[in-house]
C-alpha cells in the first residue's frame, strides 16, 4: 500500500483506489438504505410489509372506485333534477348497484373453489385428528377471511353467499349433534368454498397459510381448484333476511 | 501513495451520498453480504501484496466474482428458505480476521526490522 508496494507493483495502488471507490459507494448505499430501527412498527418481516402494501393498495383501489361511482351517481342526480322519470331511473340504477355490492345479486368471474371433505385414508395424527369437526367454524372463517383479504370479491360456502351480516358457526342441539351453520342454514360436508376474485392472490394466500397440509393433518382432504375463465366460478345471491327488516334507521330531528 | 485508495474511498462515499441510490429493502441483505465479500477481497489483496504474491487478475476477478457469488448465495438461501447467507458471513468473517492477523504480523515484523537496522546504524 505504501511506496514500496508501489515500486513492486504500481498497478496495485490504482486497483485498490478503484476497488476502494466501489466499496465506499456500496457502503454508503447500504448505510443510507438501512431501515431505521427506532421507527420500526413491529413488522416482523418483509413479507408483512408486502402484505400490508398489497392490502393498502387494494383499499386505495376500492376507495377510488367508490369515489368514481358516487361521483357518477351525483352527476346523474344533478342531471335528472326536475324530471321525475329521470330521477326514478337514476335511483333504480343506484339501488341495483347497492344491491350488487350488498351481495343480493349472483356474480360470476374468475375464481377458485376450495373443497374440504373427510378422508380417513389420510395419516392419523393424534394431536390433530378430529380437530376440524370441533373447530370447523373457526377454520372456515379463517380461510374466508384470508380470501377476502387477498382479492376475493364474493364468496359462498355450499351455496350460501357471505355478506356483511353473515355468520359461520357450529351449533350443538340437545341430543349432542353438532351442525355447521352458514347464514343460519345448516350445511354438511363436503364443504365447498367458492370465491370470485384475484385468482393468483387468493391461491398464494392459501399456500402461504399452509391450508392444505394443516387440513390434511386433521384427516381432511382439501382440494383447491383454479377457474381462470371469465365465468369460471358463480357465487349465488344472498337469500337470507336483511338487517333492515327489524332494525330501523334512527331519524334525527 | 497511500492517499490514493483513501481518496478513492472518499470519492465512492461522496458518489453514494450524492446519487442517493435507493435499493429495495428486500435486497438490502444481499448488498450486506456483497460488501463483506468485497472487504474480504480487499484485505486479501493487501495481504498478498505484503507477501509479494499479488496478482492483478486474481485480485480483480476475486473482487467481482466473490461479491456476486455471495449475493447470489444469499438470494438462493432466501428462495430455499435456508439461511445460506450465514455460511457466507462465517466464511468471509473468518477469512477477514485471518487476513487482518497476517497483515498485522507482517507490518509488525517490518517495523521491528526497521528499528533493528536503525539501531545497527547508530552503533556503527
Amino acid at each position: 500500500m505504501d511506496g514500496e508496494a508501489k515500486r513492486r507493483n504500481p498497478r496495485l495502488v490504482w486497483y485498490l483506489t478503484g476497488i476502494a471507490a466501489i466499496l465506499g459507494f456500496m457502503l454508503t448505499v447500504q448505510i443510507t438504505n438501512r431501515p431505521n430501527n427506532t421507527t420500526e412498527s413491529g413488522l416482523a418481516s418483509y413479507l408483512d410489509l408486502r402484505s400490508e402494501l398489497v392490502e393498502l393498495s387494494a383499499e386505495h383501489k376500492t376507495i377510488m372506485s367508490d369515489i368514481a361511482r358516487q361521483s357518477a351517481a351525483l352527476a346523474q342526480f344533478k342531471a335528472a333534477e326536475g324530471s321525475d322519470a329521470d330521477m326514478r331511473r337514476a335511483l333504480e340504477r343506484d339501488a341495483r348497484s347497492v344491491a350488487a355490492q350488498a351481495g343480493l345479486t349472483p356474480v360470476s368471474g374468475p375464481g377458485i373453489t376450495v373443497e374440504i371433505r373427510d378422508d380417513p385414508k389420510l395419516p392419523f395424527n393424534q394431536e390433530y385428528a378430529g380437530q376440524f369437526q370441533q373447530e370447523s367454524d373457526q377454520i372456515l372463517s379463517q380461510i374466508v377471511n384470508d380470501l377476502f383479504a387477498n382479492g376475493a370479491e364474493a364468496i359462498s360456502i355450499n351455496g350460501q353467499r357471505l355478506v356483511t351480516t353473515s355468520s359461520i358457526r357450529l351449533v350443538t342441539n340437545l341430543s349432542g349433534t353438532t351442525t355447521l351453520q352458514v347464514n343460519t342454514y345448516p350445511v354438511t360436508p363436503p364443504y365447498v368454498i367458492a370465491a370470485v376474485g384475484d385468482v393468483d392472490h387468493m391461491r398464494a394466500a392459501l399456500t402461504v397459510d399452509d391450508v392444505v397440509p394443516l387440513l390434511q393433518l386433521m384427516q381432511e382432504d382439501c382440494v383447491i381448484r383454479v377457474h381462470p375463465g371469465p365465468r369460471g366460478v358463480t357465487v349465488p345471491a344472498y337469500r337470507g333476511s336483511l338487517p333492515g327488516q327489524w332494525a330501523k334507521e334512527v331519524s334525527h330531528p | 501513495m497511500i492517499w490514493l485508495p483513501v481518496l478513492g474511498l472518499l470519492v465512492g462515499v461522496a458518489v453514494g451520498f450524492v446519487s442517493n441510490v435507493q435499493i429495495p429493502l428486500a435486497y438490502s441483505s444481499y448488498l450486506s453480504i456483497a460488501i463483506l465479500a468485497a472487504l474480504d477481497t480487499v484485505f486479501g489483496g493487501i495481504r498478498a501484496s505484503l507477501e509479494k504474491a499479488f496478482d492483478d487478475a486474481v485480485f480483480l476477478s476475486g473482487f467481482f466474482f466473490n461479491t456476486l457469488v455471495a449475493a447470489l448465495l444469499a438470494y438462493i438461501g432466501v428462495q430455499l428458505g435456508v439461511d445460506l447467507y450465514l455460511a457466507a458471513v462465517v466464511a468471509f468473517g473468518v477469512r477477514l480476521f485471518q487476513n487482518i492477523a497476517v497483515i498485522r504480523r507482517i507490518a509488525w515484523g517490518k517495523v521491528g526490522k526497521r528499528r533493528g537496522s536503525q539501531a545497527g546504524v547508530k552503533q556503527m
